[in-house]
């Protein structure tokens, strides 16, 4: 028989060992709560509201009215703000309705916006699916300039849970809505298989006013073999057809950028020789940007054997031969990230450098369609963490945009 | 009374019971990637080759070196590896344990990096490196690092990690 003086002491042990245990149940749970907050300069972010500094990517774009769209996503929503005096000042914050699910927003891989002529907005955009490396593309259109938009609709057409991320869209004078992404369909069920496939789909919202079915996209495969964590870049040519830049995987693993302008050709050209062998991630796609004479202007990064950094090129035949590529940014301040954007004539390349505690916006501006190059000059800087930079266009201007994590984003005139 | 004392501490011990039963086996530890820390473990290896691997939850040839490191732990108890995550996205944190729990990598230091701090961390282990992924880094006895982009060979792991003592 235990004692009801020993029994007392032995409820208080229990009861302390409670104690002592249950908290740490408790902060083990908490872990898995998303952060919420970060700390900056002594200064708490409350990143549970939705705020634009809070975003890791921004994508900006024009509609043809000239008035810029800003869009990115936090806590499973897309959001955008509307500026009528090019990034001056933005309107408030608006939710894109019906759209309650995850989204990529990160490095290469984030939403997209595009418009046409007549009043419509169009959103792309990559949502993870419950295995690694699984997603779908996702598509979201207005006819009223925002003042509805559709139920998201998934375009990849296969039905599997694979990964469909890196999503490109364009839309041309015609309407005619073209996504291309990254996709993994090919090597379902195949352990040898190397890589991703770009896959693209068209349509045209006018066409199908009112209803957007799911055959309004019918995919078809572009290009197998690719690498799977980089951006795609895409632009018109002047006959209309489309062209893509992506980083392909030759042979053993050397991850060079190739070219292929739909109807015009049936095996991409190869663009940079720079011998990067890498069987991993390096999260940097390139940029493209197609003038009128049909010159083909070329951005891009690699860390090879035979060339490390940006480099920019120019074809005047479709990236079948190009000219010498051009070293851009200092390579051993970790210039990266390169964005460029041709207009009339002037071709902007923006990239980023890194002191190791500063984050520098960079721009190098040829005035002759490529040919040479005035200096590079820093734009601004950022001190806690910047996104990709990219170029835009607008009557005969050219912007750049440049999300800094936390501290807003950078929007000014080239 | 003392009835009532008795099923009190039964349901204490209930509770307990079923609060160490559900816990997970082995939690893992990870702290965020600091100069200091890192100082610190670059002191506790000094004399000592080692290697430090940068992974990311969205990198797939990632997974395969953590599960080369997950095959060798199996050979070798002690390994002279400092994981490094480099994720600081919604949800990052809840995806980056379930990978390690999953490849039971519990036995290796952990470390990530904090948020607003991604450029600043890659900077200090190495201003060279751009950020591709996987990135591992042998360090030798004079404590030079030898950086590697991409997935590494089960081979060169090997004779890395299991020749040291």
């Amino acid at each position: 028989m235990i004692s009801a003086k020993k029994r007392n002491r032995l409820g208080y042990v229990v009861f302390f060992t409670l104690l002592i245990v249950m908290p740490s149940a408790f902060a083990g749970h908490e872990q898995h709560q998303p952060m919420a907050k970060s700390k900056k300069n002594g200064r708490e972010i409350n990143c549970q509201q939705v705020a634009i500094r809070c975003a890791k990517t921004v994508t900006s774009a024009f509609s043809p009215n000239g008035d810029l769209w800003r869009l990115w996503s936090q806590n499973k929503g897309l959001y955008y703000q509307i500026s009528t005096d090019n990034g001056g000042h933005f309107s408030i914050t608006k939710q894109v309705p019906l759209v309650d699910e995850k989204i990529s927003s990160r490095n290469e891989n984030r939403p997209k916006i595009a418009f046409d002529n007549e009043q419509g907005v169009y959103l792309s955009w990559a949502m993870p699916r419950k295995r690694k490396y699984t997603a779908d593309i996702r598509f979201s259109y207005s006819n009223d300039y925002g003042k509805s938009f559709s139920s998201p609709i998934t375009v990849n057409d296969d039905d599997l849970l694979t990964g469909h991320s890196f999503n490109e869209m364009i839309v041309n004078e015609q309407g005619d809505v073209s996504i291309v992404w990254l996709d993994g369909r090919l090597k379902q069920g195949k352990k040898s298989a190397q890589g991703s496939a770009i896959f693209m789909a068209t349509a045209n919202m006018k066409n199908s006013a009112d209803t957007i079915a799911k055959q309004t996209f019918i995919n078809k495969e572009v290009v197998n073999g690719t690498c799977v964590c980089c951006r795609l870049a895409v632009d018109y040519n002047r006959q209309g057809n489309l062209a893509i830049l992506w980083r392909h995987i030759y042979g053993d693993n050397i991850r060079e950028f190739a070219i292929t302008t739909l109807n015009e050709q049936s095996t991409p050209y190869q663009v940079s020789y720079d011998h990067w062998q890498i069987n991993g991630c390096p999260h940097q796609g390139g940029a493209l940007s197609i003038d009128a004479n049909n010159r083909y202007h070329l951005v891009w990064f690699n860390q090879g054997d035979k060339g490390k950094g940006i480099f920019y090129a120019n074809s005047d035949n479709a990236g079948k031969t190009s000219t010498t590529p051009l070293a851009v940014g200092e390579q051993l301040a970790q210039a990266a990230h390169p964005h460029m954007n041709e207009n009339n004539g002037i071709v902007d390349i923006v990239w980023t450098q890194f002191t190791g505690t500063q984050h520098q916006l960079w721009h190098q501006r040829s005035i002759n369609a490529g040919k040479s190059f005035a200096a590079a000059t820093i734009i601004t800087t950022a001190a806690s963490g910047a996104d990709r930079p990219f170029v835009l266009q607008w009557q005969g201007k050219s912007y750049v945009s440049w999300q800094r994590f936390q501290q807003g984003h950078w929007f000014t005139q080239l | 009374m003392n009835k009532k004392i008795s099923i009190y501490i039964l349901t204490l011990l209930l509770l307990v019971i079923s609060y160490i039963s559900n816990a997970k086996p082995l939690t893992l530890h990870s702290e965020p990637f600091t100069q200091a820390v890192f100082e610190q473990i670059k002191k506790q290896y000094q004399g000592k080759k080692w290697l430090t691997l940068l992974w990311s939850v969205d990198c797939p040839p990632c997974m395969k070196e953590l599960a080369l490191i997950q095959a060798l732990q199996q050979q070798k108890k002690h390994l002279a590896v400092v994981v490094i995550n480099v994720d600081t996205h919604e949800n990052s944190e809840q995806q980056r344990e379930e990978i390690l729990q999953h490849f039971e990598l519990s036995q290796q230091t952990h470390l990530f990096f904090r948020d607003g701090f991604e450029d600043q961390s890659r900077y200090l282990i190495d201003p060279q490196w751009y950020g591709e992924l996987p990135r591992s880094y042998f360090i030798d006895e004079d404590g030079a690092f030898h950086g590697k982009s991409g997935l590494v060979s089960k081979l060169l792991l090997d004779k890395w990690l299991l020749a040291s003592k």
